[in-house]
């Protein structure tokens, strides 16, 4: 019966397993004890029970950050999956330049996260920028998209929806592009036009891929952090902070380590209810 | 006339009616790459050019002057540790995953599945739950602005490992099958034989992981703090209005700086896209 067994396995699979176990998983029990304690960038930890937590259900800052992000849900959720099923859809249908389209539609995704902030914070500058030079020239005023406490949180929406859109895409266009031909053909013959075809054909086929693109932009737009940073840094007055951003401010500036492993704990309960409740509805829906 | 319009239409494959459809898509295209054209262009402006009353495309005199100030940055500094960052834990994130891959696929041992379950159940976890009490071990151990505090805790990533077992599970193992009849042992035939057959998996893998790292920048951003080690991304960032150390900087420099960011991405993009659109689809459908 042993030698059956390639017992070399272990030792393949160690090289992952250690680093994961230590990096990856041991952190999470690290940081549900450290929400349980005060502790600062010097001393030691101070075991203080559920205070923290208590702190965060009072904390106004914490509440409107958990608010924003739900906002931020609303909007670039939607956003992304329409914009990047029509995209890919467009990409399909092997259009003159459609290659093109592709490498486009997918680039911003490809950069990182301070590319795209300043970009952004250029391209939306309420005196100079871009966007309001060609708002004024069809006579719309300077919109102040990153410097006001209503515009902050759309700003930041745009530059994310611009740089999500590329995965949400490439899950799409993969998906499309499994739809078997013959099948859009038969369609054509009977004489359904393209809207029947989309309606009737490639929405249902291509449900699963919606969903899947729906939850993962869900978990990704919850996690909403890096452009904030640079963008906005969070404000005006906290009208484009995220969970995480405040993790990262009462962490790196405050230095409430406790504080900030039960915010981030808090956000670990909240992203899980969210996806469940969402994979819920579209499962009571198909 | 409008039936020799037809015609050409029919030969790219559109009707009429697809026009319109046609042109607006493509306008929309152009204008998602725009904001990277006006990335570029503000670079390769003057200073003085770069705020103007009407909107200027293109700069009335090219000038490289903001690239070379950027050398006044520790920008190369930057980039070199962005380099050996990104290389050292692409490296090992692709071995250790297609060690992992291929034992999980090909290697019968207690607990091979139960393994697998347990590291894709942790993509559930968002990361941003190990980042502060990551931090805080790194801190308090002193190893935090170190490369190995860069480094280790990227090494663990799943997708590697998912991409080398799809791959190993529809291959066909006749080839290790015959090295095993030769009496080569497991580590032998994964060195010789199967990992240079999963060439196509690991280009994907390494342009994916390397992007993923080169583009880092949340745990960058916490675990160092001292400017020789801090990487591209979080260098960039500083240049950021609110609360960098060059916010006063003017917008052509901003933009040098965000091109030396983007530009290798980009082109590492351009001319990898296949490898990236196969890993990224392969590795998030095929469930």
């Amino acid at each position: 019966m042993f030698k059956s067994i390639d017992w070399s396995g272990y030792v393949f699979i160690s090289f992952f397993t250690i680093p994961f176990l230590i990096f990856n998983i041991l952190p999470i029990i690290f940081g549900a004890y450290v929400s349980f304690n005060e502790w600062g960038i010097f001393g030691e930890p101070d075991w203080i029970g559920v205070e923290n937590y208590i702190n965060v259900f009072k904390d106004k800052y914490a509440y409107l950050a958990f608010k924003n992000v739900i906002l931020y849900a609303l909007i670039i959720v939607p956003s992304v999956t329409i914009l990047g099923f029509f995209a890919a859809l467009f990409v399909n249908q092997g259009w003159p330049l459609s290659a093109m389209g592709r490498t486009i539609f997918f680039s911003p995704y490809a950069v990182a996260a301070s590319v795209i902030g300043l970009i952004w914070v250029w391209l939306l500058d309420t005196q100079y920028g871009l966007i309001n030079q060609y708002l004024n020239i069809i006579g719309i005023d300077n919109i102040p998209w990153i410097t006001s406490y209503e515009w902050a949180f759309i700003g930041v929406s745009i530059a994310s929806i611009w740089w999500d859109l590329g995965l949400a895409f490439i899950l799409f266009l993969a998906g499309l592009q499994d739809i078997p031909t013959d099948l859009i053909e038969a369609a054509k013959i009977d004489g359904a036009n393209k809207f029947q075809r989309l309606s009737k054909i490639i929405i249902p086929l291509m449900r699963p891929i919606i969903n899947m693109v729906l939850t993962l932009q869900l978990i990704a737009t919850l996690r909403i952090f890096s452009q904030i940073l640079v963008m906005t840094y969070g404000g005006p007055a906290g009208g484009s902070s995220s969970p995480i951003f405040y993790i990262y401010s009462t962490a790196i500036e405050r230095q409430l380590f406790g504080y900030s492993s039960a915010v981030s704990m808090t956000l670990f309960v909240f992203i899980l209810i969210l996806t469940l409740f969402m994979r819920f509805m579209l499962r009571a829906r198909a | 006339m409008k039936r020799s319009i037809i015609k050409i239409l029919k030969k790219y494959n559109l009707t009429l009616l697809d026009f319109p459809i046609w042109a607006t898509g493509t306008f929309i295209s152009i204008i998602w790459f725009m904001p990277f054209i006006w990335m570029i262009s503000t670079s390769l402006k003057l200073p003085e050019h770069a705020i103007t009353k009407n909107i200027e495309w293109l700069p009335k005199v090219v000038t490289l002057e903001n690239y070379i100030r950027m050398l006044e940055f520790p920008i190369m500094r930057w980039i070199f540790n962005s380099i050996i960052q990104a290389s050292i834990s692409t490296t090992l994130t692709v071995f250790f995953g297609a060690l992992a891959g291929y034992a999980i696929a090909r290697l019968k041992f207690p607990g091979n599945r139960l393994v697998f379950a347990i590291f894709l159940a942790s993509i559930m976890i968002p990361s941003e739950v190990t980042l502060v009490p990551l931090l805080l071990a790194f801190i308090k151990s002193g190893y935090a602005n170190t490369y190995a505090s860069l480094i280790l805790p990227t090494i663990a990533n799943v997708f590697s490992v998912y991409i080398f077992r799809q791959f190993f599970l529809t291959f066909p193992r006749d080839l290790e099958d015959a090295a095993k009849m030769d009496g080569a042992g497991h580590f032998r035939i994964f060195f010789s034989i199967a990992l240079p057959l999963a060439r196509a998996p690991m280009i994907a893998t390494i342009v994916i992981i390397f992007t993923l790292n080169w583009n880092n920048f949340v745990w960058p951003l916490l675990v160092v703090f001292e400017e020789s080690m801090k990487t591209l991304p979080v260098g960039i960032a500083q240049f950021a209005p609110n609360e960098g150390s060059y916010t006063q900087e003017g917008f052509t420099l901003k933009m040098a700086a965000v091109s030396c960011l983007a530009l290798p991405s980009l082109i590492l993009f351009f001319f990898l896209q296949k490898y990236f659109i196969s890993g990224l689809s392969q590795g998030s459908i095929k469930e």
